[in-house]
């Protein structure tokens, strides 16, 4: 057993926390209050080689693997959420698909310029019939000569709104429903017949867009099918399998970041002529925050390091993702506590990490699903099927 | 021959580290390195020049990365060449050589001479013009004296052509233009540029030494350099001794005319005594 980080891997962290105290952190306040994507910041990391981070060097990537990734993904995390979410869009599940199952064409027309930041990907799943149930999709796709016709549509797609490629899921064969009858198409959005519809106006990653995709006879060239016809919802499970672990990991910068203010609060608030670390009530809040998140930094890792290691990850993908975004979301609620007002104001990131905390328990598959992913795993292995 | 030569240290990082006055000592929580702000400086400072196409006219410049002083480990030497320097030099020594353990300044412009000499030469050397923990900032002018090279120290700028460097540097009432023939030795000041950031997959070739990187980082043993007896250090460590707490601040009222009245009064006093 070896829990260390690699030398590379030091210095790769090194790197991105610098690249995140000092261009994401300076403006994670002004893209939540003006609810704009950070586009200057998603350029300076493409320039850098982060945005193809885990991908192959022979395709434009930095080949510094998914622990790398999960690194990007905590340190993005701790300082802006939306940032984290941005990129972990566009690398975990957009461009993943691609770098899972695309053939080596699509890899050097459509992962190359993705790794290297030159174009944005967001991946086209969730409709306003089929969120949890995502097999119930209705985007149909139909077969015309060399090419397929899309219609249909996509909601509450991050990064739908600026995304030059979108990978689409689309139902192919009615009969055969979500096994055999899906299927993943490459989708450029400056081909005529793509639409964004409307842009979300949410509660919290402000600096993210949300989008509603519209696909009117959507002429797709049959080249651009990802994977084989009808094996759509593979490639896409595949996917976000990987987004669930790296989503993990940027709960674990806001966890992170939390427990960082709480401790530096304790030391300098006065109350009863003492600081609120001397006060049994705090160092409880903060013990069980620290263990909290060392729990889940040994889970990340020990993930991305079986994703690296070619072994099976998925069950303990899903873990990640929902104890990740339920420590977030508890270590963010606990520094509020400590901070008292101070932290429910503006002045402070708690209010808008508390905000941005509260999407990673539904978006990426929601935290109700990871449980019954998780239990339906358990339960098979006992011989026992609880789901259809 | 490299055409330009940049010296850089490391230093613990400040956010790992806290003082403790009543103890007298310095407790390291985090042990973790950084690559010395201002030697950082010089390394961005030469690879402009080297992207301008100096200091020869053709933009194939060579940009080779020493140790300052002895380093345990080679890790700031990759991250320069992670940052874009195109090879480096880890410099060891051992046996009778552990004397290099404890080098200055004085013991290291030795060296780092031999070195120069070893390497045929260079165009330039640049460094960072002090320390963030030490605070020293004798390693260029002495090396530029053990090389009989002019120097320039406490930069601003620094551009190299047609055989010669020009640089602003800083002194006591502003700023002066100056320039000498290379080659030459010039030492730059922290925080006079923004350094770049290391490239993503440079990074990560040059700690897995692959492909482009196998051969960017070479070990010189200093025993093939120097003498031994060449070896000893002008300074001396005979303890540590930290400084005073600071004076806390006083508070003033009155109106802001009145305010500013007292705090006027009370630099003059300073500035007095």
């Amino acid at each position: 057993m070896d829990f260390t980080f690699s030398p590379e891997h030091v210095a790769l962290r090194r790197m991105i926390r610098e690249f995140a105290e000092t261009e994401v952190a300076p403006i994670a306040a002004e893209i939540d209050r003006e609810h704009k994507v950070p586009h200057d910041v998603l350029h300076k990391l493409g320039q850098i080689g982060l945005l193809g981070i885990c991908f192959p060097q022979e395709y434009g990537g930095m080949g510094a693997g998914e622990a790398g990734y999960c690194i990007l993904m905590e340190e993005l995390g701790r300082v802006c959420t939306s940032t984290a979410t941005n990129v972990g869009a566009h690398i975990g599940i957009g461009a993943m698909a691609i770098h899972l199952d695309g053939s080596e064409e699509q890899k050097r027309k459509y992962l190359v310029p993705l790794a290297r930041g030159e174009k944005m990907a967001a991946f086209g799943l969730t409709e306003s019939n089929a969120g949890s149930d995502a097999a119930n999709i209705r985007t149909r796709a139909v077969r015309e000569g060399d090419s397929w016709i899309l219609d249909g549509g996509k909601v509450y797609i991050t990064n739908g709104g600026y995304a030059q490629i979108i990978t689409v899921m689309a139902v192919t064969d009615p009969a055969l429903g979500a096994r055999g009858g899906v299927t993943a198409f490459i989708v450029e959005t400056d081909w005529p017949g793509f639409k964004v519809a409307r842009e979300e106006d949410k509660m919290g990653i402000r600096g993210t867009s949300t989008a509603e995709l519209v696909f009117e006879e959507l002429r797709v060239p049959h080249e651009n099918v990802l994977g084989k016809v009808g094996e759509g919802f593979v490639t896409f499970m595949r996917s976000l399998d990987m987004g669930r672990l790296t989503l993990g990991a940027a709960g674990l910068g806001g966890a992170q970041a939390a427990l960082e203010w709480s401790v530096r609060w304790a030391k300098t608030r006065k109350q009863f002529g003492a600081e609120l670390a001397l006060k049994q009530s705090v160092q409880w809040m903060i013990a069980n925050l620290a263990t909290e998140i060392e729990a889940l930094r040994s889970l990340v890792y020990r993930v991305a390091w079986m994703v690296d290691n070619h072994q099976p990850f998925a069950q303990l993908a899903a873990m990640c993702k929902m104890y990740g975004s339920e420590v977030a979301s508890r270590s963010i609620d606990v520094a509020l506590q400590i901070h008292g007002g101070l932290g429910y104001t503006r002045d402070f990131p708690i209010e808008r990490a508390f905000r941005d905390a509260r999407i990673a328990e539904i978006f990426e598959g929601t935290n109700e699903i990871q449980r019954i992913v998780i239990a339906t795993n358990i339960f098979r292995d006992h011989g026992v099927r609880i789901r259809a | 021959m490299p055409n330009i030569i940049v010296l850089i240290g490391r230093v613990l990082d400040p956010s790992g580290i806290v003082f403790n006055r009543r103890a007298g000592r310095l407790f390291v929580n985090r042990e973790e390195y950084l690559l010395q702000p201002a030697d950082r400086c010089a390394l961005e400072a030469a690879l402009r020049i080297k992207e301008a196409g100096q200091p020869k006219g053709s933009p194939s410049a060579e940009v080779v990365a020493l140790p300052r002083t002895l380093l345990p480990d080679d890790d700031v030497l990759r991250q320069a060449v992670a940052t874009g320097a195109d090879r480096a030099i880890h410099l060891v020594g051992a046996g009778e050589y552990t004397g290099f353990a404890n080098a200055d300044d004085a013991l290291m412009a030795r060296v780092l001479a031999a070195v120069v000499e070893r390497l045929g030469g260079a165009d330039l050397v640049l460094t960072g013009a002090t320390t963030l923990d030490t605070g020293q900032g004798q390693l260029g002018p002495r090396l530029a004296e053990a090389l009989g090279w002019p120097q320039i120290v406490d930069v601003w700028h620094v551009e190299a052509a047609d055989g010669r460097v020009r640089a602003v540097r800083q002194e006591k009432d502003g700023f002066v233009a100056v320039e000498a023939d290379l080659p030459a030795v010039v030492t730059v000041l922290p925080g006079v540029l923004k350094p770049r950031y290391p490239d993503g997959a440079r990074l990560i070739n040059v700690y897995r030494g692959v492909k482009e990187m196998a051969n960017a980082l070479e070990q010189w043993d200093v025993a093939d350099l120097v003498e031994a007896q060449a070896l000893k250090p002008l300074v001396e460590r005979r303890g540590q001794e930290f400084p005073a707490e600071r004076e806390r601040g006083a508070r003033v009222s009155g109106t802001p005319a009145q305010m500013a009245q007292t705090v006027a009064e009370a630099l003059r006093q300073r500035v007095r005594r």
